[in-house]
């Protein structure tokens, strides 16, 4: 009988896995042995870094939205579904529609969201940088201030040993702005302070949530200009006075907040009971190695849902892909697993407008910084907007 | 007055500062600086823009190359599962959606070749 195999969420997790899958599983395929479906609840994909320099006015936005269905080869069923149930003993997931999607291997890739609503305040007085909308109404206001202080923080989920989306995310930002304030003429007017939480994964009252990268920030900071302070844990925003309120008893005035606002797992995930992470969060538990979503032998888990303590970005995905697609394609086959995950992270950081700084990193060992260079912001610019498309299509 | 300095080398730094001889006294290291220098400068001589138009037509290429290897392999599948068509089946083929999608997606390529010609 055909097997079914189900990757739900069309992001860059569902797309580069289903693409691959097809390409390792091209015989099954062609036996008329194997069919692979990919739902999601829109009909676009987007590329969520490129919001990033949409705050900046150095993207417009719709060059990192594509047709899914252009960039998953033909073999895959696509469909436009909002997944609202899954259904682990019987092995099926229902859409909003009322359609069943039965399967025998599934695929979970429905990313994570922001979650500003769990600080009191936030959304109403906080900006953030992860959603395109966010991003256009961060451009405004980048574009309009002319004096005052832009405050950055940071929140950590409240499950131990897990990142928020994309760890490099504020550093990067924060020295995007100084460039772009400076670009402007008015970066002498304008205070920068960039703060991070009292505890960030594995570091205590630093800068960044690996200790090496922690250690070299302030002497760049400080080069820039660029205040910073640890130990500001966001809990609370008065969007009446402006003031940022950490849970250390500390108030900071601010005329722009650039947060990294709290993030969770999709609904979808949260409201299916198998995550065990706290405050509903919604993390899946997740087999460092594997990938499979611990208790669940035929699902799997990868990007920004699972409760890793690995960087929640495309960098991260890419390398988790093809151990999901190895795995799914090695069980249907021998009945057994041949991939292990060892946490492999690769990205170019974006130091700035125009410095790129290349970073890899794994379980064992964190990021060695290194200087950022023109020639690495060209490497970042080119895979924004060209090598990522390609990548999502499993040609790279 | 000169004093005799004594450097101690590793085995590595004595191979490396042999093969660099050969290169200065082969002239050949004149080309190798020329070479970085060239990299260099062109390192220095791009901008964003071009980066972004640049990886836009290789963008451009991959998107071409994903949608023909999509087309060949789905259109050797058929023809492995199914005898060669006779005249009505062609006719018939002619009746699915996909299939006239594809063909007017080629008469309009054809009418974009001819408006450049």
């Amino acid at each position: 009988m055909k097997k079914k195999i189900l990757i739900v969420g069309g992001g860059t997790a569902g797309t580069m896995t289903a693409n691959n899958l097809a390409k390792k599983l091209m015989p099954e395929i062609d036996r008329d042995e194997v069919e692979i479906t990919l739902i999601s609840d829109s009909k676009y994909h987007y590329y969520k870094p490129g919001a990033m320099y949409v705050a900046f006015g150095k993207s417009e936005g719709y060059e990192f939205v594509r047709d899914q269905r252009a960039l998953l080869m033909s073999e895959i069923n696509f469909e436009v579904e909002k997944a609202t149930q899954i259904n682990t003993k019987s092995n099926f997931v229902k859409a909003q529609s009322g359609k069943k999607f039965e399967y025998d291997f599934l695929v979970l890739a429905t990313g994570c969201e922001v979650a500003p609503d769990r600080i009191p305040g936030l959304s109403e007085a906080g900006d953030w940088f992860y959603t395109y909308e966010g991003a256009t109404k961060l451009a405004k206001k980048f574009h309009d201030i002319k004096r005052g202080r832009i405050l950055v923080t940071v929140n950590f989920p409240k499950t131990p040993n897990i990142p928020h989306q994309c760890g490099i995310a504020p550093v990067e930002t924060t020295m995007m702005l100084h460039d772009f304030l400076t670009e402007r003429g008015v970066r002498d007017d304008i205070e920068i302070v960039y703060t991070y939480p009292t505890v960030a994964q594995a570091v205590t009252n630093g800068l960044f949530m690996q200790e090496p990268t922690s250690n070299v920030l302030p002497s760049i900071f400080d080069s820039l200009g660029i205040k910073h302070q640890s130990g500001f844990t966001l809990s609370k925003v008065d969007p009446k006075k402006k003031v940022a309120i950490s849970a250390e008893g500390e108030e900071i005035e601010f005329d722009i907040l650039m947060s990294t606002p709290p993030f969770t797992a999709t609904k979808f995930i949260r409201e299916s009971g198998i995550s065990e992470a706290l405050d509903d969060e919604g993390w899946l538990p997740t087999d460092k190695q594997t990938l499979k979503v611990k208790g669940l032998d035929n699902v799997y888990t990868l990007g920004d849902t699972v409760d890793l303590p690995v960087s929640k970005a495309g960098g991260t995905v890419h390398n988790q892909t093809d151990v999901v697609a190895d795995n799914i394609a090695s069980e249907l086959r021998h009945g057994y697993t041949s991939e292990s995950y060892d946490g492999l992270v690769i990205a170019i950081a974006q130091m700035g407008l125009s410095c790129g700084m290349p970073l890899w990193y794994n379980y064992d060992k964190d990021v060695a910084p290194t200087p950022c260079s023109k020639l690495g912001s060209f490497v970042r610019k080119g895979f924004n907007k060209g090598i990522y498309w390609a990548a999502a299509r499993g040609m790279v | 007055m000169s004093e005799k300095v004594e450097v101690l080398k590793t085995k590595e730094m004595q191979e490396l500062e042999a093969k660099m001889t050969m290169l200065i006294q082969t002239g050949r290291i004149d080309n190798l600086i020329d070479l970085m220098a060239l990299v260099s400068d062109n390192i220095e001589m791009t901008t964003s823009p071009m980066v972004e138009k640049m990886i836009g037509t290789v963008d451009n290429l991959a998107t071409a190359g994903f949608i023909t290897e999509n087309a060949v392999r789905y259109a050797k599948r058929e023809s492995t599962k199914n005898e060669v068509p006779s005249l009505f089946g062609i006719l018939k083929l002619m009746g699915d959606k996909d299939t006239r999608k594809g063909l007017s997606f080629m008469l309009n390529l054809t009418k974009g070749i001819g408006k450049q010609l």
